[in-house]
């Protein structure tokens, strides 16, 4: 049992020392020297057939780092040599898929981060604001209509409803009666002011308003 | 049993908006944002009876200005008119008064309101609803192109029902004052 | 002085500042009349704070009290008015009106057709608590045509049912029927015709027809020893709007009596 240990402990060193030192190369005999090439060459097909039959439980990564290490051995082996060429075949189609999916997934990221900005402009008071204050300081009626049908894409319907908080004391909020987004956008070009700002907005699944609350100026 | 069922309903409906009326302490800065709010209707009005007595105003555009304008008011108001020559009442339907603004035969009709207005406290009736009177004054215009002119001052006394309402949207209750304007007395101070 | 102060809150807009100056001077509503009697608002008309030195205070209403008199028409004579106002603003117990304090109430002169004809009808009526708030209630009614039909013959000579009919079965009431028109001397002392249910009845029956009404005016009782009415002055002046037009002294006991004088009851 000891004596199987030893020589095994003794194969790996041979086989570790084997590229480093001339010296203890000369010492193995060349018979040794044709089986360790024989289990070298067995031990890169296996590792290269197994690239090749991955299914996605290696990392890309790991893969290439594996087939540099066959390919720096320099095995001239026919076989070896062919699965080489395949793999990296395989591995080079597997990296320019990844590279395409990472650059998807950059760019939804990136027109997600743009959506939710634009969205943001919109929920900030202003960019609602500014409609209310077009659409009460129009110059004509028609401009006011066209500010009107503008800001009403912005809502799910024209029936949004509208809160407007006339009142915040000691924590009860009076609103006024509630009206519609289009009576509200109606009522701005009639009387021409616009006495409040946006409060709070909610969206509906398409990004559009659902519920607007206003608050006295 | 129906009817029991329907009889109980009513009394915890009643129990309910009564509970709603108990909390008659509504603070002074509650109360001017209500007298406001009242104050912003008659302001609304004054811009409608404008954009409806205007010649420019186009005719679908007066008619739609006049159906906002009739949801500022409680159903069934009237304008009640005297002239300085004569204190006795007349009568007109808001709507009528309305229409027959729309209708005016003068080429030119400006409406100027006087930058004064009064609001009364706002008093409870029998029903639980709050009344006030806002009072306004108005200079009326109009012209005609032959060089006719008629200039009139009226003062306007407004009557204001303010009622604490619920209703739910989104989900959430909403708390309320549903401001309706009601009759309106409209006095005559002085020719032009 | 009020109308100095009123005037320099008064804000320019455009060319009609002499109509504005009126219109802030102006008594506006019979609201705004309690508040100012009172010293319950600012010179811009906007409700004073329970905690302001103004609120409620006798320098204050002093100076106001004067304005809101009929200062024109020179019915009111000015030391009663100093004697009047100096009483309301005493300092240990002064005199303040309640809107919903009893002893005050509306007198209303309506048109309504009678037999065809525009006839003038008296409704009296006063505030009065009902569930959750107040209202205003017909108190009483003033109609001529009914006041005509009640004890107007002078001679009351006869017009009595003797006291032994009962053993001739009252067949003596055949007399009593016969002079109709003055019935109602055979009635009990305690007898008054109710003018309120002649007037319903009237309504009802559809031979009295609303047509609008012609003219306000207030009556007030409610002040220790006073009687005023307010009315209202539809005229081009500072001293315009809800104004008091009548003063009176008199004694709490002998207020009966002139109430039943504005009742039109003889």
């Amino acid at each position: 049992m000891l004596a199987r240990k030893i020589l095994f402990a003794l194969l790996i060193a041979a086989v570790s020392m084997g590229t480093f030192s001339c010296k203890s190369q000369k010492k193995i005999s060349k018979k040794e020297a044709a089986a360790a090439e024989a289990r070298k060459i067995a031990k890169a097909k296996a590792d290269l057939e197994a690239i090749l039959a991955d299914d996605g439980k290696m990392k890309l990564e790991e893969k290439e780092q594996k087939l540099q290490v066959i390919k720096d051995m320099n095995i001239e082996d026919a076989e070896v040599q062919e699965l080489i060429a395949r793999v990296e075949t395989v591995l080079r189609r597997e990296r320019e898929a990844q590279i395409a999916a990472e650059r998807a997934e950059r760019l939804r990221r990136e027109r997600e981060e743009r959506l939710a900005r634009e969205r943001e402009e919109v929920t900030r008071p202003k960019g609602l604001s500014n409609y209310f204050d077009e659409i009460a300081t129009a110059s004509s009626t028609s401009d006011a209509n066209a500010k009107i049908r503008e800001a009403l894409a912005l809502f799910s319907n024209d029936d949004v409803p509208v809160l407007i908080i006339i009142s915040k004391q000691g924590g009860i909020v009076d609103y006024d009666r509630p009206t519609t987004i289009k009576k509200y956008l109606e009522y701005l070009k009639d009387v021409k002011k616009n006495l409040n700002t946006v409060e709070n907005v909610v969206y509906d699944n398409n990004g559009k308003i659902k519920e607007l609350e206003l608050i006295r100026k | 049993m129906l009817k029991n069922k329907i009889t109980l309903a009513s009394i915890v409906l009643l129990l309910v908006s009564g509970t709603a009326w108990a909390q008659d302490e509504v603070s002074p800065e509650r109360k001017q944002a209500i007298d406001s709010l009242a104050l912003e209707k008659v302001r609304d009005l004054s811009k409608y009876i404008s954009i409806i007595g205007s010649k420019e105003t186009p005719f679908s555009e007066a008619n739609r200005v006049i159906e906002r304008a009739l949801e500022l008011f409680m159903e069934g108001s009237q304008m009640g008119v005297s002239s300085i020559n004569r204190k006795r009442v007349n009568y007109y339907g808001i709507k009528e008064y309305f229409e027959r603004l729309m209708a005016l035969n003068y080429d030119r009709v400006n409406i100027e309101w006087y930058n004064i207005n009064y609001i009364s406290d706002l008093v409870r009736q029998p029903d639980g609803k709050y009344v006030g009177v806002i009072t306004i004054y108005q200079r009326f215009t109009g012209e005609s192109d032959d060089g006719l002119k008629y200039v009139d001052v009226t003062k306007k006394d407004i009557t204001v029902y303010v009622e604490r309402k619920q209703t739910q949207i989104g989900g959430r209750i909403i708390g309320f004052w549903d401001v309706l304007l009601g009759d309106i007395r409209v006095t005559e101070t002085r020719k032009g | 002085m009020f109308i100095a102060q009123v005037v320099c809150y008064a804000q320019p807009i455009g060319t009609y500042l002499g109509d504005e100056r009126f219109m802030y001077a102006e008594t506006k509503q019979v609201n705004q009349f309690f508040r100012r009697f009172n010293s319950e608002e600012d010179l811009s008309g906007k409700r004073l704070d329970a905690k302001s030195r103004e609120f409620k205070n006798p320098e204050f209403r002093r100076k106001y009290i004067p304005m809101l008199f009929d200062n024109e028409t020179g019915k009111i004579e000015e030391a009663l008015k100093k004697d009047f106002i100096q009483d309301v603003t005493r300092k240990d117990q002064p005199k303040l009106l309640d809107f919903y304090g009893k002893d005050w109430f509306a007198e209303v002169k309506a048109s309504f057709r009678y037999k065809g004809k525009v006839e003038t009808v008296i409704l009296f009526l006063s505030l009065e608590q009902e569930a959750l708030g107040h209202k205003w209630v017909i108190s009483n009614v003033y109609f001529k045509h009914f006041a005509d039909l009640f004890f107007n013959e002078k001679d009351m000579a006869g017009k009595f049912i003797h006291p032994m009919s009962h053993e001739l079965d009252f067949m003596n009431l055949i007399k009593v029927f016969r002079d109709g028109k003055n019935l109602e001397y055979y009635f009990d002392n305690e007898y008054k015709p109710d003018f309120r249910t002649l007037f319903l009845y009237e309504v009802k029956k559809g031979d009295l027809v609303f047509e609008a009404v012609d003219d306000v005016s207030f009556h007030f009782f409610q002040l220790d020893n006073w009687y005023f009415e307010l009315t209202e002055f539809n005229r081009h002046t500072a001293n315009s709007g809800w104004l008091i037009s009548n003063l009176t002294k008199i004694p709490e006991n002998q207020k009966d009596l002139l109430l039943k004088y504005i009742y039109y009851e003889k």
